[in-house]
């Protein structure tokens, strides 16, 4: 394993000509970048005040507040029509139902805007999930203390004698909200003193029974209703620690999982672009769905996917994305199927563990591991570290790259338990 | 294990590796995502900086950094923009600033040694740049122990790698020039605050013997002198005790010298010596007859000396010692000021003596003392009451952005001691100062905290510690009144807050509600017809008029608003008619661009005062106030004066509003 191998691939070919640019919703510099580099024409729409910035760089740019949803917002649609945009990508949690609606017209489909919808409400897509046939865990709408409270009884009182044999004999519950994106409002509920501490404007949300097992997420790379290219991302230690591609264990499922995720391309309708969802695998063999989105994923697994598979998965997503992508670009771009990957990479968020913190100190150890790569970690900004939401402000990551998944799996628990911070 | 360790030799990636393969990636990068791999870079490069290789290696690397865009869009981009003042903040930043700072002083070397070019920064100005951030961090350079820096070894030490590369790659001929001069400035401003001044003449006498130089000592001579070594006795003394005890010893003629020598070098470099304490009290004690020439008080000091001396003894043995010893210059220029002889002030400095003072304000004031230290908090606070009422123009704002306290404080400690001694009494005592707005009572304790009341620079001196909470609460509560009036808040919030001194009259061209500029070429008339002798109609200044200067960089670009007062308007002994200010943040030596640099001595400055030509500080001017019954003739003013001024103003901080005109 050389540092070439998990270089970054050449930017490739370009694409062949196209009938109008795409619209890109929401700022994102590795998409737009990707974008140029493979020569895809496109209308960058980003909230108001990059706009500037980005007309200096030769951008084609349409300022749009997202946030905002009124009578005016077919404005937007007939904005990107007039600049001939024929179709648009999502890149943000946010932008999943704009990208649905601005679609539904461009392809005249009304059902790809209700489709979109599906991804932002956790509890919709769970039911959609459930009806096509997918296995999910329990889970409820709720709208105040005392249903949560119901429900996390009922869950226990119906696990007994074959629930978890947790601690203190209870079966926790999840609490999210029902647009967040990914671990963002996340409250584990263990107790009555867990539900009274639920803030009032948690609610509207949802509960859902808990899910034991090996968590996992995929990446698939989906063009004209099929999977072109199919990631399987491990979560050694959720929010800490993951590993691209997964270690033998979940390989060796693949083909069930492939099967899991293309029964959900169709159960939500997905032609073209990214699935992202989460499953667990029980001790039986059987996969659990958790949650889809239709997005960029977080934790930088785009990252690890193009360290270890070696193409750049910014510009797998516009070709995914992009109805009028050949078969022969699909096919120059995503590695052939069954081709082995490069190496596995592997990151592991840095969390201080220390309540003050002054410099930062990545160990020797650590440092001297064959297998590291690079981090982004800087010095502390603040000495006193701020309390986590979701998994969001860790300080950075550390990145890893070696052959062997099993030793990879090792030493990230290994190095999760070190301080980088004193 | 075998395997392993081979493997390691092998194949660990180099961060040196993967910064070339960053930079290659950031430079084919399109402008719009160079930020995607700066962080990536920071990250690799603050490794680096560990150790003399990685600097190195980093330097090789600097001729590209501009061209591949690794500070695009920061503000480090463009090195023209650079000051070399904030290069200090910058090597000790915390999070990822350190690091970007240090790439941008290799970059600066890079040109100063022609290894790359830029457009607007030649290798010359490259090299002045690094001997002015040279000067400015000598105890970086040197490695002066510190409590941040035993807190975070690393980043001192990065930076010290990176000020020794600086120091090898350029001779810095000039280097003992410019310190030199930065210890003369600060010094000529005779600062009450005395660390900065001594701890630079520390360092540069620490670098003058590691470069084996003489010129940087010999220049540096009498103020080594003041600091520790001014008299044969004190020379031979280890500490202030010994010295106490060699007193006992000592004859009349040898007090007598010891006495001129102390007072000689304080009044010639502003810095005080812990043994002169020692003088004094002892002085006290025996020979009070002597303390007049141990003060160094001129004529009206002296007379004043002999109508006071009960007080004088009595502030020095409860004030003066050897933690407190820069108080001596801020006493004997209180006695000069004829300020002991107004019994409000003297009633004043007695009750600092025995008053109570509240928990907060005790630790505040005792905060900066060793714990074998036995000086009370009203020692310190009496100690720093003597010094800004000495020297009104010393007066610092340190790092806090509070520059209104300050100017308030110093126009008080000039034209309103008693008033100032009231206030200071009530925020230590009783931790409360209180005002009125327009008939309504503004009182800082029922005033939520300014926002940067936890951010307070500490290094000020005792009284600023005290009071400067309450009168920025109290500054912030009544612009809030005063604003959505249309005009700026200055007009209102100034005369309440300093008091009858400041002048009705108001004037300033920029609308806040629009931010637009209009009337200007009337506002200019009105400031020389209100302020330039040669149109005013005979009425100069009395009383310092709080204005509002809109301060730019060296390149003309606005940096922000900045609250200064102008002491009086006067010929030079060139004969070039200049406005002296005094400016709070005790920075006199700036570049303001289009060739404005204030300066702070040799063009007929008292201490304290900054000094620029009539016109240019005009140009920076943007609120001013003035008595409506004493305006001369704004129509008589030269249309090339206004013309000149309107000129230097549109092309510097005018670039950054909108004219109506």
């Amino acid at each position: 394993m050389e540092l070439a191998t998990a270089k970054r691939p050449a930017p490739g070919e370009k694409v062949a000509p196209r009938s109008g640019p795409m619209a890109l919703l929401g700022y994102s510099a590795e998409t737009m970048e990707a974008a140029m580099r493979i020569g895809l024409d496109f209308v960058a729409v980003v909230p108001n005040g990059f706009e500037s910035l980005l007309e200096k760089d030769g951008v084609p740019v349409v300022p749009w507040d997202f946030n905002r949803r009124n009578e005016e917002s077919h404005l937007l649609y007939e904005e990107l029509s007039r600049r001939g945009v024929r179709w648009s990508v999502p890149l943000y949690e946010e932008t999943v139902e704009w990208a649905g609606a601005i679609n539904s017209r461009l392809a005249d489909s009304p059902q790809i805007f209700t489709h979109s919808l599906l991804f932002r409400d956790k509890a919709m897509m769970k039911r959609r999930a459930q009806m096509s046939g997918i296995r999910v865990g329990v889970f409820e709408e709720v709208d105040s203390r005392t249903q949560v409270h119901r429900f996390f009884r009922r869950v226990n009182d119906a696990l007994v004698g074959v629930g978890p044999d947790r601690e203190n004999g209870v079966s926790p519950v999840h609490l999210k909200p029902i647009s967040a994106a990914g671990s963002v409002g996340h409250v584990l509920i263990r107790s009555d003193e867990d539900i009274a501490a639920i803030a009032d404007d948690a609610f509207p949300c949802m509960v859902e029974s808990h899910l034991d097992g090996q968590e996992f997420s995929c990446e698939a790379f989906i063009h004209d209703g099929k999977v072109r290219f199919l990631n399987i991302n491990e979560y050694v230690h959720l929010g800490h620690c993951q590993l691209t591609p997964a270690g033998p264990g979940l390989q060796s499922i693949r083909s069930q999982i492939m099967q899991e995720v293309e029964r959900l391309a169709k159960a939500f309708d997905v032609r073209h672009g990214l699935l992202h969802p989460e499953y667990f695998l029980d001790a039986d063999g059987e996969l659990n769905f958790g949650e889809v989105a239709n997005r960029v994923p977080g934790g930088h697994i785009f990252d690890l996917i193009e360290m270890a598979h070696g193409f750049d998965p910014f510009a797998g997503l516009l070709l995914c994305s992009d109805p009028e992508t050949r078969e022969d670009e699909l096919e120059k771009l995503f590695p052939a199927v069954g081709e082995s990957p490069r190496g596995h990479a592997a990151n592991l968020m840095v969390y201080p563990r220390k309540q003050r913190v002054r410099e930062l100190c990545i160990p020797e150890e650590v440092r001297e591991d064959p297998y590291f790569m690079k981090h982004d970690l800087v010095e502390p900004m603040i000495s006193k570290v701020p309390s986590r939401e979701g998994f969001g402000n860790h300080y950075g990551q550390i990145v890893f790259f070696g052959p062997d998944p099993l030793r990879m799996r090792e030493i990230l628990k290994k190095y999760e338990d070190l301080d980088y911070y004193v | 294990m075998n395997t392993n360790s081979q493997q390691k030799a092998s194949s660990k990636p180099q961060t040196l590796a993967w910064l070339d393969e960053l930079l290659g990636t950031i430079e084919d990068a399109p402008p719009l995502a160079k930020g995607r791999y700066q962080g990536a870079i920071v990250s690799a490069a603050g490794d680096l900086l560990d150790n003399e290789q990685g600097l190195r290696d980093l330097y090789d690397r600097a001729p590209r950094f501009d061209k591949v865009g690794l500070f695009h869009a920061g503000p480090w981009e463009n090195p023209a923009d650079l000051r070399p003042s904030l290069v200090s903040h910058g090597l000790r930043a915390e999070g990822a600033v350190s690091t970007i700072e240090a790439l941008s002083e290799l970059r600066m070397l890079s040109l100063a040694m022609g290894f790359h070019e830029h457009p607007e920064v030649k290798a010359e100005e490259a090299k002045e740049f690094l001997l002015q951030a040279t000067a400015r961090n000598l105890d970086l350079l040197l490695g002066t122990d510190s409590e941040d820096r035993q807190r975070r070894p690393k980043i001192f030490k990065r930076a010290q790698r990176v000020l020794r590369l600086i120091q090898d790659e350029v001779a810095l001929e000039g280097l003992e020039k410019v310190i030199l001069e930065e210890v003369r400035v600060l010094s000529a401003q005779r600062p009450i605050v005395t660390d900065r001044l001594q701890s630079l003449v520390h360092s540069a006498l620490e670098l003058a013997e590691t470069l084996d130089t003489h010129t940087l000592g010999d220049g540096l001579s009498k103020y080594r002198r003041a600091m520790d070594d001014a008299t044969d006795l004190s020379r031979s003394a280890r500490n202030p005790g010994e010295y106490r005890r060699s007193l006992r010893d000592a004859t009349l003629e040898q007090l007598q010298s010891e006495s001129q020598a102390m007072a000689g070098l304080m009044h010639e470099t502003g810095i005080c010596n812990p043994c002169h304490s020692a003088l004094l009290r002892y002085l006290c004690e025996s020979h009070g007859e002597l303390l007049g020439s141990a003060l160094g008080l001129n004529q009206l000091g002296l007379a004043e000396l002999d109508q006071n001396e009960e007080a004088v003894r009595s502030l020095i043995r409860v004030a003066i010692f050897p933690e407190t010893a820069p108080a001596i210059y801020g006493l004997a220029r209180t006695i000069e000021r004829g300020l002991l002889s107004r019994p409000a002030v003297a009633q004043g400095l007695r009750r600092l003596t025995d008053m109570d003072i509240a928990a907060e304000p005790r630790r505040e004031l005792l905060a900066g003392f060793s714990d074998d230290s036995a000086v009370t908090a009203n020692a310190a606070l009496l100690a720093g009451t003597l010094g800004v009422l000495g020297q009104p123009l010393g007066i610092g704002q340190g790092s806090s952005p509070t520059c209104q306290s300050a100017r308030g404080m110093s126009l008080w400690s000039l034209h309103a001691p008693n008033l100032l001694l009231d206030m200071v009494v009530s925020a230590a005592r009783n931790e409360i100062v209180e005002m009125e707005f327009e008939g309504a009572r503004v009182a800082s304790n029922e005033l939520p905290p300014s926002e940067y009341e936890s951010r307070f620079d500490s290094g000020v001196d005792a009284v600023s510690k005290v009071l400067v909470r309450h009168l920025d609460r109290i500054y912030q509560e009544m612009s809030r009144r005063a604003a959505g009036r249309g005009e700026d808040t200055h007009k209102w919030v100034n005369p309440a807050m300093y008091g009858r001194w400041v002048a009705r009259g108001f004037a300033s061209p920029i609308d806040p509600l629009t931010g637009r500029v209009s009337f200007y070429r009337g506002f200019v008339r009105r400031f020389f017809a209100t302020h330039h002798p040669e149109f005013h109609g005979g009425h100069d200044l009395v009383y310092p008029n709080p204005v509002g200067l809109l301060v730019t960089d060296v390149s003309g670009r606005l940096i922000g608003p900045h609250a200064v007062s102008l002491q009086r308007v006067a010929q030079d002994e060139k004969g070039e008619l200049r406005a002296y200010f005094f400016n709070p943040n005790n920075d006199g030596r700036q570049d303001w661009g289009q060739g404005i640099r204030p300066s702070v001595s040799g063009n007929g400055e008292i201490p304290g005062e900054s000094s620029l030509p009539f016109e240019d500080f005009a140009s920076r001017l943007y609120a001013f106030h003035y008595n409506p019954y004493e305006e001369g003739d704004a129509f008589a003013v030269p249309d090339e004066s206004v013309e000149a001024v309107v000129v230097k103003a549109r092309e510097s901080w005018g670039r950054s509003y909108p004219w109506a005109e």
